[in-house]
């Protein structure tokens, strides 16, 4: 255990909308809601100000206009919240290299060993968050306290604008009292678990035998959160954690349970993840694909390749049949494709293109599919990612290119067109 | 029921019998046991998945007739740990009472009326050399898939040729293809599709003498006078590969085929436990320069000597799949025909056309 508040969590305060408010002036100081916009949209962010109606991340955008009808509503632009959180990434930086980015918008610092030259983990925190909002304009939260899992309960109830430190000794006191969902893994499936033993309160977990945990919610996450409910959490603040996975996912606009249009989609996903693969020089083991019902409920299935891969036929047919063997129900809301098993500097082992109506059809053989793939990145990153795909993605005559839209939800709330219906987004897992 | 049979014998009909039951968990129950007959002078076994079926006969002194299922691998490590000389087997309620010398094991007994009757290919049989089949399909049997997800990938193509029968797998990495003269098991333009599985056992069960070849609807029977193995046809339509196959070759290298598999496996321990590495042959008119590099863990070169035509060359193979090749062609000398670094490659042995490895390369970065 440290003997000083050197972990610090930073978080930057209702992200997305600060930096559209900061891009437009007229929105500053007015109700901001940065989401999915069509009918099953969702809100990616919400500013202070939105939330003072009550509007919050995850919620339905139809609800969230009905709970501020005069609010402003935007879709989210990726490209500038991504510079956005390099700028601020970098002032992390240049304070220690200690940086562990959790997402765009916060990350953990280690700064204990910079403490001699910089202050205190206090001190750094408030250092950190007055250089951003001098040099962003955004404001940020800190959490500084002995352990990760503190800090990040720390910056989240001193929000907004504010920093927190938990004081060495002080750390039980502090965290006792919290509610336990606060907690990492206590979702509502655990808490209906949880409840049946009267437990509100991290501190009420705390005094549950660990024993009883274990037969409740099973060997590894019982130790992990009786752990969590001590203080017992030793995991460092880890700079440039290797990516463990490249995906990609959308939410449809309704469920769907065409299972010749999924695959296709889940073809044209896995062409995406394919040249991501290969702009990171890296090839893939695992292939996954993830579903969510209409219900929400989220299963994912994966299987690991022969050798690894960074084709798109590969892992398109992976995930093709994996789509296959699922029952796809009443429905799915949301279809997802991802590799793992990630390694740098390995071969790919070649294919025989059968002419058996595999996705090699149209390819003479696999590395003429590597090279064509190679020459679709070429044309992608000069000319933009839909300026080329493959026929089999082409749906009503228009390119259905690999990552558009967002995750939160379609973005025209008028549309009919089919096209229109999909959002998607990419993900890269640490 | 009750029979007596030497140990000796009856352990080798288990452990022949046993290799068709299922090593599934979740398979019906049943499945995990042996069926044991007994009638007449003899018993038989049946060790069956519903995919494949082994029949073993053997001569025993049967007392009393009757049929009992015993748990495979209970049956098999009791019988080859007896005391060599005569093993009596015994029915007594729901148990076996297996016991030679003074030594004495009962085993609970599974449903005898639960397993399965498979079905059996009718129509004339065609009586083939068991040594030659044997041999091809030792030869294809690698280059199959093992991944039930692709199911006709898993199996071996049987085709017709004028003079006799085609055998040819693929896993879609490789493509082994074998022409077998003079043994006409099928009819013309018949086309079968066996699983890889189920002809590996035909290979090992039938090496010698002549087999009962019978291909029905949906099975395919091989038989001995006390041996058979039956295994269910897969549905499907077997991926074009002649397309696959180059008319031609640039570049030609000649090898010794025991030296380049000695240092292939001397590649392969480098590669031991990173996937994907690979064996890189570096081809030219001196000879072949075998090397392999798992970063920040081993790394290994040799030289050896071969005969190279064509335009100096590396390519690189997953080291296990140019094992498998050189492991099956014949012949002291083998052929390596490559194209460029990405093209598929072929393996033959020198006077021997008749069979042809393809391999994919690995690329590398």
């Amino acid at each position: 255990m440290r003997d000083a508040p050197s972990v610090l969590h930073l978080d930057l305060d209702a992200f997305f909308a600060s930096v559209e408010q900061l891009a437009d002036p007229a929105l500053r100081g007015r109700p901001v809601v940065v989401g999915g916009l069509g009918n099953r949209g969702v809100v990616a962010a919400a500013s202070y100000e939105a939330r003072r109606f009550g509007i919050h991340s995850a919620m339905p955008m139809a609800r969230a206009r009905r709970a501020c009808p005069d609010a402003v509503f935007v879709s989210p632009r990726f490209d500038a919240y991504s510079d956005a959180s390099k700028q601020v990434m970098a002032v992390l930086r240049d304070v220690t290299p200690l940086v562990e980015p959790i997402s765009l918008d916060e990350a953990f610092l280690d700064v204990a060993g910079a403490a001699r030259s910089l202050g205190t983990g206090p001190e750094i925190g408030e250092v950190l968050r007055k250089r951003i909002h001098a040099e962003t304009g955004l404001t940020a939260s800190v959490g500084a306290a002995t352990t990760k899992l503190l800090a990040k309960l720390a910056s989240d109830l001193a929000k907004p604008d504010g920093m927190l430190v938990v004081e060495p000794g002080t750390e039980l006191d502090f965290l006792h009292p919290l509610p336990v969902t606060r907690l990492w893994g206590v979702g509502p499936a655990t808490r209906k678990r949880l409840d049946r033993f009267g437990v509100v309160s991290v501190g009420d977990l705390a005094k549950l035998p660990e024993a009883t945990l274990v037969r409740e919610l099973g060997a590894s996450a019982g130790a992990h959160l009786h752990a969590l409910a001590w203080n017992r959490d030793d995991r460092g603040v880890e700079p440039d954690r290797v990516t463990k996975s490249i995906g990609h996912e959308e939410t449809f606009a309704r469920d769907r349970t065409d299972l010749a249009g999924l695959e296709r989609d889940a073809l044209r996903m896995a062409d995406a993840v394919a040249s991501r693969l290969r702009g990171a020089s890296k090839t893939a083991r695992t292939v996954q694909i993830k579903i969510r019902y209409g219900d929400f409920r989220t299963i994912t299935r994966s299987r690991t390749l022969a050798t690894p891969t960074d084709l798109a036929i590969e892992i398109g047919e992976t995930a093709r049949d994996l789509l296959r063997a699922l029952d796809l129900g009443e429905g799915i809301r949301l279809l997802g494709v991802s590799v793992q098993q990630l390694e740098e500097g390995v071969g790919v082992q070649g294919r025989l293109a059968f002419d058996d109506g595999s996705l090699a059809t149209t390819f003479e053989a696999s590395d003429d599919r590597r090279a064509l793939e190679d020459a679709v990145d070429t044309v992608r990153e000069r000319f933009g990612t839909d300026a080329v795909g493959t026929a089999a993605f082409l749906d009503r005559g228009r390119l259905l290119p690999g990552r558009r839209a967002s995750l939160w939800g379609p973005d025209d709330p008028d549309s009919s067109d089919h096209d229109a219906d999909r959002t998607s987004h990419d993900k890269e897992a640490r | 029921m009750k029979f007596r049979c030497e140990r000796d014998t009856l352990a080798e009909a288990i452990g022949t019998a046993q290799r068709a039951v299922s090593a599934r968990s979740g398979a019906l129950p049943v499945l995990s046991g042996i069926q044991v007959t007994a009638s007449d002078d003899h018993i038989e076994l049946v060790g069956c998945d519903l995919d494949l079926t082994i029949r073993v006969q053997v001569p025993a002194q049967v007392d009393t007739d009757g049929q009992a299922v015993v748990p495979a691998k209970l049956f098999d490590g009791l019988t080859t740990r007896l005391k060599a000389g005569t093993v009596t087997f015994e029915v007594e309620g729901d148990d076996a009472r297996i016991s030679s010398g003074s030594a004495k094991a009962g085993v609970r007994l599974l449903p005898a009326d639960e397993f399965p009757r498979v079905g059996e290919p009718s129509g004339s049989a065609v009586t083939v050399d068991a040594a030659p089949f044997a041999e091809a399909l030792r030869q294809v049997i690698p280059g199959a898939s093992r991944d039930d997800a692709r199911p006709i990938l898993t199996g071996v193509l049987l085709t017709a040729t004028a003079d006799g029968v085609r055998l040819v797998a693929t896993d879609s990495y490789r493509l082994a293809v074998r022409d077998l003269a003079g043994v006409g098991m099928l009819s013309e333009g018949q086309r079968v599709l066996v699983g890889a599985r189920g002809l590996n056992e035909v290979q090992r069960v039938f090496s010698s003498g002549k087999i009962d070849v019978t291909f029905g609807e949906r099975e395919v029977r091989f038989a001995s006078e006390t041996r058979t193995v039956t295994a269910r046809l897969i549905e499907g339509e077997f991926p074009n590969y002649e397309q696959l196959i180059p008319s031609g070759y640039p570049n030609r290298l000649t090898v010794s085929r025991a030296t380049l598999e000695e240092a292939v496996r001397l590649m392969q321990i480098v590669g031991e436990g990173r996937e994907g590495t690979p064996v890189r042959l570096a081809m030219s008119a001196d000879g072949l320069e075998l090397s392999a590099n798992a970063q920040e863990r081993a790394d290994a070169t040799e030289a050896i000597d071969a005969k190279f035509e064509g335009t100096d060359v590396t390519v690189a193979f997953n080291p296990q799949f140019l094992l498998d090749g050189l492991l099956s062609v014949e012949g002291d000398e083998v052929v390596l025909e490559t194209l460029d670094p990405l093209k598929p490659a072929t393996l033959k042995g020198t006077d021997h056309p008749e069979f042809l490895y393809l391999l994919m390369p690995v690329r590398i970065s």
